[in-house]
């Protein structure tokens, strides 16, 4: 219980030291501004091409709030990677290897600490921004705790693959590229340029099935159709892609406490 | 009691040559068989030039490297197979990495920190009442560490590695970008909770005045083997055997020479003498100056510590070991203590898990 404490108040430190990045708090609500403004347009002539009032079961409308929704998750994901690659490489590692944490729990804290602020002002940007270009769908108490419920798991998800690769930086000189690329398929094949159900029905149920469909694609899916089947379908594929990925988390860790090295003091 | 105990400490590591199918793995040692030990509440400075072993050596006794051969104790408790109960124990200053967090008063890392550490609130309360009042963090402990100076950040990392009492504190470079006042403070600070608290205090530094101001001993390390370990006022003597003469004339000398002795620097009325003791007395050197010319004032100085020790690093690892020969016969006591707690020690590593003891292989 107390080592719970403990992680949670990492967290919490963590979030109150997220709120002095004022500047970057407004630059992403501009770019949330912009992004949802061309979304608007493309969206506005798709629909307007196909003749249809919905798409994938969605309107217009609640395609625009599934895209912002989808867009505040990806925005608010914080420098897991770039950080545990530069403690790594620079030895600050040895800092936190000699507390008595967990370095992946403290970590983990200190990620889910810092995200949940800026998923809420990115949310609540993203909120009135849509309230302004399409106006308010409809949404209930019960649907929002729904998408409540989805996303701690979606978060923790999230940091165990970027911390995964961060560790890489044991083994690789940069660790840059395969953020990137990590980050632009969780972009694609997680929903968040187009819904997984657009795409053709063929490669739908295992597009759904990755982790990234759980990070992204779920929890939007859930804020603007909300269905506690669809619920309890992703909180159990959510716990099985956290616990594979502990797994082997916990595997590449201890491999890499082998490759500490003394370098760089 | 020893705080800190090492019986042939050795650590290697291998270095990759080349890419590709030229690549070529090569064996470097790191550590090489370092005995010694340090008392509970001793000052030790634990130096030596870049790529000496140093931080190996730190990072095998707060527990984050594991040795290839040889044991370790501190506190009683071998740091790589006990590293969770060590933590509690000791502190550890990095002069380069802050454990403060950036945008955050050093009171919220505190209370960070009472959490990690599973301080009692009472206590804590107490403790961190204590450390402000002698670190005098007062003015700034409520400001964000970005708009601290240099000076008040570390006298801020150093209490918050005190916070949960370590009785051992491991500083790597605690002055590193200090100006001169802040460097005096810290030194002032930790030479007080060392003498006032019975803190061991296991200092790495390339500061000279770090090294005279918070030790009393002094290890050097090169090439991964201990070169000295020796009180630091026998440093300079015992190393160069030499004195520095700076004398002023009422009017110009005559031309100085003298076996053993090298004119450093002659300007004027002025004269700058490194004197060898090996080879002649100071009295006789004296003596034979003030038959030169009426002198005005003399001052007889050990060479500056930091020639000293850059003399010594600037040795080949062939002297280093016979010179660790010599200063071994010269501390067969402290060696006889060394040994003592071998025994000691190698039964307490052999009771660690089998899985562990793989890790502990012999040199």
């Amino acid at each position: 219980m107390r080592s719970l404490e403990k992680y949670a108040w990492v967290g919490l430190v963590s979030a109150r030291s997220q709120l002095a990045y004022a500047s970057e708090v407004l630059s992403r609500i501009i770019f949330l501004l912009v992004i949802l403004y061309i979304f608007l347009r493309v969206w506005h002539v798709a629909y307007a091409e196909t003749g249809c009032t919905s798409l994938a079961g969605l309107t217009l409308s609640q395609m625009l709030w599934y895209l912002m929704v989808a867009e505040s998750i990806m925005l608010s994901g914080p420098r897991v990677t770039p950080v545990v690659d530069e403690e790594v490489r620079t030895g600050a590692l040895a800092v936190q290897l000699i507390r008595p944490v967990s370095y992946p729990l403290y970590r983990l804290s200190v990620a889910l600490g810092d995200r949940l602020v800026r998923f809420l002002l990115s949310l609540t940007a993203g909120i009135v921004i849509v309230l302004v270009l399409v106006g308010p769908i409809p949404l209930s108490a019960g649907g929002l705790l729904c998408f409540a419920l989805s996303l701690p798991l979606a978060f923790v998800l999230d940091f165990l693959g970027y911390f995964l690769i961060g560790l890489a930086a044991f083994w690789l000189e940069d660790t840059t590229g395969l953020m990137l690329i990590y980050s632009r398929i969780t972009m694609v094949l997680g929903g968040m340029l187009i819904p997984l159900d657009l795409f053709p029905e063929s490669i739908r149920p295992a597009l759904k099935a990755l982790p990234f469909a759980n990070i992204v694609y779920g929890p939007a899916r859930l804020f603007v159709h909300p269905d506690s089947e669809t619920l309890v379908r992703l909180l159990f594929t959510q716990a099985a892609a956290v616990a594979g990925f502990s797994i082997l988390l916990w595997a590449v860790f201890m491999l890499a406490l082998r490759r500490v090295h003394a370098n760089g003091g | 009691m020893n705080a800190v105990e090492l019986d042939r400490l050795y650590k290697t590591f291998l270095l990759k040559k080349g890419n590709g199918f030229r690549r070529t793995q090569q064996e470097v040692v790191a550590v090489d068989s370092i005995s010694l030990s340090v008392e509970q509440g001793q000052s030790v400075a634990f130096i030596g030039p870049n790529g000496a072993g140093k931080s190996t050596t730190i990072k095998m006794l707060t527990g984050i490297l594991h040795p290839t051969g040889g044991c370790a104790q501190v506190l009683g408790l071998v740091p790589w197979a006990e590293r969770g109960q060590l933590a509690g124990k000791i502190g550890v200053v990095f002069g380069q990495r802050s454990q403060l967090w950036y945008h955050l008063p050093p009171d919220d890392t505190f209370d960070l920190l009472a959490r990690i550490y599973d301080l009692d609130k009472q206590m804590y309360a107490k403790r961190k009442a204590m450390l402000v009042d002698r670190f005098d963090l007062g003015q700034f402990i409520k400001t964000p560490v970005r708009k601290l100076s240099l000076g008040q950040r570390m006298r801020a990392e150093v209490a918050a590695s005190l916070l949960h009492q370590p009785k051992v504190i491991f500083l790597d470079e605690p002055t590193i970008g200090l100006d001169v006042v802040a460097r005096h403070e810290l030194r002032d600070l930790l030479r007080e909770w060392n003498r006032e608290d019975g803190l061991t205090i296991f200092l790495t530094s390339h500061d000279a005045g770090d090294i005279e101001s918070v030790s009393k001993r002094v290890i050097i390390i090169n090439h991964g083997s201990v070169v000295f370990d020796d009180k630091v006022s026998t440093l300079r003597r015992r190393y160069l055997g030499a004195k520095v003469l700076s004398l002023k004339f009422h009017e110009p000398p005559k031309t100085f020479s003298m076996p053993g002795v090298t004119v450093v620097k002659a300007n004027g009325y002025a004269l700058k003498l490194e004197v060898d003791t090996n080879l002649v007395e100071i009295e006789q050197v004296i003596q034979h100056l003030l038959r030169s010319g009426p002198v005005a004032d003399i001052t007889i100085e050990d060479p500056p510590l930091e020639e000293v020790i850059a003399h010594i690093y600037g040795q080949r690892k062939l002297d280093s070991e016979e010179q660790s020969c010599q200063e071994g016969k010269r501390q067969d006591g402290s060696r006889e203590a060394n040994l003592a707690t071998t025994s000691r020690l190698i039964s307490n590593c052999a009771s660690l898990s089998d899985s562990q003891a793989k890790e502990v292989r012999s040199p």
